[in-house]
């Protein structure tokens, strides 16, 4: 009714005066006819303020909405896909297959078997969940993975809740990795290449092919991706049994953050390893392009740390919030998170970091630095002494005193500053770092946030042609000059690779894809063409295989055996928890195998002897006579990792000043490297394509769900979209759904829809990763957006020699074609109300905690029910007598009622509640075309509203799923009473009940009902093959057929399965428990968000964390009004209470801290 | 009407009549089509004798095993083999090794018990039909009702007497809600269907 009205308004505009009065006017007259019957009634609000929030920028800049005639082109593509026949071919079809039907009708459903073991497993039960530890494989983070498997097949994957690194959460990648195990498309067979053709071949004859390949050369290599544990040292072992060398072994990954870190701690301090970042230490953050919530170097360890020591926490009344600024040119769900987010131009991340320097140089009496590093320090700083001018021209609204105000803040408290990520892969990606790393040092961020000298994390991506001496602590000049000129030679495994790998006469690339993942200017197919043996090692169809003259079937890591060492001595264990699905191998083994053919085997069985053998040898140096090494093997297998911290001197900080003079030759080392105005407007930007956070540089795009959740910021699924600045899009002349043509320096040129981003840099275009895969056999990711590489020149970094992938001068023109992207969020979803999202201002919440204090706590629940002659839901709840009515009316459970509470101050949107929820209830994927007509079925979504300027927006998340009303309007319109109110407050949804009248979806106003238009196939999604194989169904949940509506249930099988547990707990021990713990049960959503955001539990029980949290000074009800005024919203009294984001008004108000608050009157 | 060309006229009404005989004959099937649609493995047609879903079900098993035998005469308790019945969802069928437990040593000349053995042998499961088969938009599991003290034959009847197992109970909603309603048990429809 509201929406409706003032949606179509923008913000600010002059109408806004009348548009209120009509509202005004609207509700009167409702209120009229409504009060003259019924009391309740609030009185409407006195005055209509339109929210700040906008979900697209179309609603904030006017000239910014599509035209009809854009409109028009927009939907052409779905109008010629409407109904195929006309109306005659229809009734003949239709009567045809009515006849065949009634004939179909008629015959009996079949029959069904039932399959028992021959011998049962002792430990085993068939409908009994089992579940194993493992290390999760999808990148170097190395989360620990608990699988949950029944009847023998993993069906869901989940934190190990002991695991340090992820604590029981995983990041949507980790939890559609099981959609990877079951894909249809994996590789099956060993293909050989003969000729032009591609055959199926033998394994036989594959070993013995190789294993005369590999007798007749030593120039052996292989090409993998980024990996720690024992596989390196099996590599080595493998090449150096060939008679080949370890430097042969190339580890190349798009995750260059890690080698970039890597590099400048060796080079800052002389050895090797990356920070462990506790981020839960700190207090306050500042991100320089950082991105660590999403394809940082652990986001999951990052985010748990972050919602810890940065969220809002009231501990003992007090409030205490951190802060994070960022300033980012990319619009990343990391600074979508940060208090403050400054949008700074493309290029510019390092003479943000000099002016950060040079402000902290000018308040030595504070630095937490020695003076030996405050000089070198300053020795740094005097290399930009011409620049530091130029450099502060560059931010324009960023003044002297705010940098300041920044860094008085940064030294008045435990404060860390992470720079760079996935979108500052320039040329000066390391130096970046190294700047990054003087200034932390001088913060005194070392060994109190960044940690490495204890538990250090390892660099996955490190080379063995490093001389790999382990621990140098010496700091001596000449040491570090012998290093340099080692590093002009060995350079990275990345360089070398371009440099000497064609010379190689067998090259191995396992698990990795060269060609997909590193820019086209690079000619990773040249290379390949130009070793005579390509053998590609993969678990799914890569586009290397095309170069392969072998392509052979691996496993997938639920299959494998295996470890990974992501901190320094923590070994992730990783033990096979299926039996293989397909004819593959464990890779490893295959090497094995190939040497074995070769005449010169390594001497072991399999793989997983090598590994119990270097397991072994932590073992004996752990020392522990009394446990055997099997068992102790056994109990860590179950556990899932195992280790010692490993420990070493802390080093002083050496003389970088010298990696700072311009001998790289960076453009954008100085303010002219920087983008004008002018140079936009002629269509002159700059290209960053990071990494997707969901699909990586592709790895992960064959994974049905992760292109279905798309991305955070825009919303948008299925396609590569190009992320610029809505003034820099006017400038242009484009809009949304407009195609441009971005030309690179190279020549080559993709073309792609236009998304006005909000808070991206004038001067850049954003395009991710990770899509533009043009292979047929991946379904998934066939012909599904462009690959950003192909504009991208060949260029290095030249301290790490990591590919450079941002800040690409481009060239931008409008093409005039349209194209539809397939956003989920539509415009005008919030339609002004103020009680949909909101913020809370620090001040104004501990002023707000402070009045309440000594009164009754909020109490959301208190709402006048619509019908005074009724229960108020409380008593409705507690109502019990129902054995003595007649006909045995729903007896009411006392002891639950079920509720949700969702901390929008942690939530980051990273979408890992999205896939957790559609793996654990079988939500389907539909595709692009089904999208884009509003069919996605998440029954979680995340919105994502802006608001505040558009050059710098701020960014707000929200996680909705069906709100669980207490008084729901669904259930009241259900023509059947498919959906009914459970006695423990949860919205019942019959599937079988269902005639798909939709009503409910109508009546529902958080739009979070989804119908299935389709029988969606288990094995495609829209044309496309997915894995939605029976098998990798979660068997306890019914799959849904068409026409049924469907929605979140808050995981009532889980809820189900605890009160099972629950009784036969009591039954076992003769007790007479009530009511199940709350830690028993975890919503899917709950349990992998890395954040913490959710929490859910049962409103009856008074001390619950969803109790207290629902009656916490932040809560507030989605459409709920405020109760606080006697504007109860829409009073649908939901069972999901959300907790206001707490926004901090100034930087250094309310801080945690340990002394006072310090003011900007520091300096 | 055209009156002028009387024949036309005839046509478009005989047109008329079978198109509206068409759509009679369309609607009737329709809900049979519609049917066949929306089929799915676990919906049930009841118009055959030999139905599932259906109190009297008896099919034909790959091995003449007698419950009266084993647990009516020999009085070998159900959870000896069913032994998922009190923790699981799933009651279990027992595996073979279960059967040769005693079958080793017992009835070894018997042809059925030859069959079994040589299954065993050669690490081959025994295909049973599934006689008690619910829909796959219920969600029923073994566990509560057993440790609520809910005995085997109030759902699967005295098969103790049953030299062929069939179907005792309806297995229809109704049936279950009776029982719930009775024992004052959840009837809540998220019970049992999610």
């Amino acid at each position: 009714m509201l929406g409706s009205k003032t949606g179509s308004k923008t913000l600010g505009s002059d109408s806004k005066t009348d548009n209120i009065d009509n509202i005004d006017h609207i509700e009167s007259q409702d209120q009229q006819i409504v009060l003259a019957s019924d009391g309740p009634f609030e009185a409407p609000a006195q005055t209509f303020v339109p929210g700040p929030y906008y979900a697209a920028v179309e609603e904030v800049m006017e000239d910014m909405a599509a035209t009809e005639a854009d409109v028009a082109g927009d939907y052409a593509d779905l109008r010629h896909q409407s109904f195929p026949l006309d109306r005659r071919d229809f009734l003949k079809l239709f009567s045809l297959s009515a006849l065949a039907g009634s004939v179909k009708a008629c015959v009996p459903r079949p029959v069904e078997h039932m399959l028992p073991y021959v011998d049962q497993p002792v430990d085993t039960v068939p409908g009994i969940a089992k579940h194993y530890a493992t290390t999760c494989g999808e990148c170097a983070a190395s989360c620990g993975v608990q699988v949950k498997t029944k009847d023998g097949r993993p069906i869901k994957l989940e934190g190990l809740s002991a695991h340090p690194v992820n604590k029981g959460a995983l990041c949507a990648t980790g939890q559609a990795s099981i959609q990877g195990l079951y894909h249809p498309q994996r590789l099956k067979h060993p293909m050989m290449s003969v000729g032009a053709r591609v055959l199926e071949a033998s394994w036989e004859d594959i070993w013995q092919r190789l294993g005369d390949a590999c007798k007749q050369t030593t120039k052996i290599g292989i090409l993998t991706r980024g990996v720690t544990g024992s596989v390196r040292g099996f590599y080595k072992a493998f090449l150096e049994g060939l008679g080949s060398s370890a430097e042969n072994v190339y580890f190349v990954d798009s995750r260059s953050l890690y080698a970039t870190v890597d590099k400048a701690h060796h080079l800052a301090f002389g050895r090797t390893g990356i920070p462990r970042t506790v981020l839960s230490k700190a207090e306050m953050i500042l991100g320089v392009s950082s991105d660590f919530f999403e394809t940082g170097l652990s986001p999951i360890f990052d985010s748990k740390n972050f919602s810890r020591g940065i969220g809002y926490k009231n501990q003992g009344g007090k409030s205490l919030k951190g802060r994070f600024i960022q300033c980012e040119s990319v619009m990343s769900i990391t600074g979508a998170k940060a208090d403050k987010r400054h949008s700074i131009p493309v290029g510019s991340e390092l003479p943000f970091l000099v002016l950060i320097l040079s402000h902290l140089l000018s308040r030595s009496s504070q630095l937490k630095a020695s003076s030996s590093d405050i000089s070198k320090a300053r020795g740094v700083l005097a290399v930009f002494k011409d620049q530091l001018k130029g450099y502060r021209t560059l931010f324009t609204s960023l003044d002297s005193g705010y940098f300041d105000k920044l860094v008085g803040e940064l030294l008045a408290r435990p404060a860390v500053i992470m720079a760079g990520g996935v979108a500052t892969c320039t040329q000066d990606a390391t130096r970046i770092q190294l700047l990054a790393v003087v200034c932390n040092v001088l913060i005194g961020a070392y060994e109190s946030i960044l940690f490495t000298s204890e538990s250090w994390m390892l660099n996955p991506l490190e080379s063995f042609a490093k001389s790999s001496s382990g621990v140098e602590n010496s700091t001596e000049q000449g040491q570090q000059q012998q290093q340099q000129k080692q590093q002009e030679i060995m350079s990275s495994d990345m360089m070398r690779f371009f440099g000497k790998a064609s010379e190689l006469d067998i090259l191995l690339v396992i698990d990795c894809d060269p060609v997909q993942s590193i820019p086209r200017s690079f000619d990773v197919s040249g290379v390949l063409s130009d070793i005579e043996t390509v053998i590609s090692i993969q678990s799914f169809p890569r586009m290397v295989d095309t170069y392969a003259d072998y392509v052979l079937p691996m496993h997938h890591y639920l299959e494998s055996w295996g470890d990974s060492e992501a901190y320094a001595g923590f070994i992730g264990m990783r033990q096979p928890s299926v039996r293989p699905l397909y004819g593959s191998f464990q890779a490893e083994d295959m090497l094995l195998w190939i040497s074995a053919a070769a005449g010169r085997s390594m001497g072991y069985e399999s793989y997983r002897v090598y590994l119990f053998e270097q397991w072994k040898k932590i073992y004996d140096k752990l020392n522990i006579a009394d446990v055997s090494f099997s068992l102790f093997i056994q109990n860590n297998l179950r556990k899932g990792f195992f280790g010692v911290p490993g420990k070493r001197n802390k080093a002083a900080l050496m003389d970088v000043a010298s990696y700072f003079s311009s001998s790289g030759g960076s453009g954008s080392m100085n303010s002219a490297g920087i983008n004008s105005w002018s140079d936009v407007s002629g269509g002159s930007l700059k290209l960053i394509a990071p990494l997707d956070a969901k699909l990586a540089d592709g790895r992960h795009g064959h994974l049905p769900i992760l292109q279905e959740v798309g991305d955070a910021m825009s919303t948008v699924c299925w396609d590569s979209f190009a992320a610029m600045s809505p003034y820099t899009c006017r400038k242009l002349g484009v809009k949304r759904n407009d195609v441009i043509r971005i030309r690179g320096k190279n020549g080559g040129a993709i073309e792609v829809a236009v998304f006005p981003m909000p808070g991206v840099a004038h001067d850049a275009v954003v395009v991710s990763q990770g899509r533009g895969i043009d292979d047929e056999r991946n379904t998934i990711a066939h012909g599904v957006g462009v690959n950003p590489l192909d504009v991208v020149s060949k260029e290095w970094d030249p301290l790490s020699y990591q590919m450079v992938t941002s800040a690409v001068d481009v060239k931008v023109e409008p093409t005039g074609k349209r194209y539809r992207l397939a956003a989920m969020q539509k415009h005008n979803d919030i339609a002004n109300r103020s009680d949909v999202y909101r913020k809370v201002g620090f001040s104004e919440l501990e002023h707000k905690i402070e009045k309440r204090r000594g009164h009754t706590p909020k109490n959301l629940d208190d709402v006048p029910d619509l019908y005074p002659s009724l229960d108020k839901p409380e008593t409705y709840m507690h109502k019990q007598d129902n054995s003595s009515k007649p006909g045995g009316v729903e007896p009411r459970h006392l002891d639950y009622r079920w509720g949700m509470s969702i901390d929008l101050d942690r939530c980051t949107g990273c979408g890992a509640c999205m896939v957790a929820c559609s793996l654990e209830n079988n939500v389907a994927q539909v595709g692009r075309d089904q999208v884009n007509l509003g069919r996605e079925m998440f029954w979680i979504r995340l919105d994502r509203y802006f608001d505040g300027a558009v050059d710098e927006p701020g960014v707000s998340f929200q996680p909705v799923m069906c709100q669980q009303c207490n008084h729901a309007p669904c259930e009241a319109v259900c023509p059947v009473f498919a959906t009914t109110h459970d006695p423990e407050g949860i919205n019942a949804m019959t599937y079988n009940r269902c005639v798909g009248t939709r009503y409910c979806a109508n009546a529902c106003p958080y739009k979070v009902r989804r119908f299935n238009w389709w029988t969606h196939s288990f094995g495609k999604v829209g044309k496309r093959l997915q894995d939605r194989t029976p098998r990798a169904l979660n068997p306890d949940v019914t799959v849904r057929t068409r026409g049924v509506m469907e929605k979140c249930n808050f995981c009532v099988g889980r809820i189900r399965d605890a009160k099972h547990r629950l009784q036969r707990v009591n039954v076992e021990k003769h007790m007479d428990n009530h009511r199940i713990p709350s830690d028993w049960i975890k919503t899917a959503c709950q349990e992998t968000c890395p954040s913490d955001a959710i929490s859910f539990g049962n409103l009856k029980e008074p001390g619950s964390l969803v109790t207290r949290l629902r009656r916490d000074e932040r809560a507030y009800l989605m459409l709920g009004g405020d109760p606080d005024h006697k504007h109860y919203g829409i009073k649908t009294l939901p069972n999901v209470s959300y907790l206001a984001e707490v926004v901090a008004e100034d930087l250094t108000d309310g801080h945690t801290s340990k002394g006072e608050p310090s003011g900007s009157d520091h300096g | 009407m055209v009156r002028c060309n009387k024949g036309r006229s005839f046509r478009r009404r005989s047109f008329f009549y079978m198109v509206v005989c068409g759509f009679g004959v369309v609607l009737s099937i329709s809900s049979q089509a519609y049917g066949w649609w929306m089929w799915t493995p676990g919906d049930t047609v009841d118009d055959s004798t030999q139905n599932t879903l259906v109190a009297g079900y008896m099919p034909d098993q790959p091995v003449p095993f007698s419950h009266k035998l084993h647990a009516g005469d020999r009085q070998i308790s159900c959870e000896y083999c069913h032994s998922g019945a009190r923790r699981s969802a799933s009651a279990v069928v027992p595996d073979l090794a279960t059967c040769m437990g005693c079958h080793q040593v017992v009835a070894i000349d018997k042809e059925p018990i030859k069959l079994i053995t040589e299954k065993y042998r050669k690490n081959e499961p025994l295909q049973w039909v599934k006689v008690n088969d619910l829909p796959d938009h219920v969600r029923f599991s073994h566990q509560p009702h057993v440790l609520a003290g809910v005995s085997c034959e109030s759902c699967h009847g005295e098969v103790k007497e049953m030299e062929k197992v069939s179907q005792w109970a309806p297995l229809q909603m109704g049936w279950c809600i009776g029982c719930h309603k009775e024992n004052n048990a959840s009837i809540s429809c998220q019970s049992c269907h999610y």
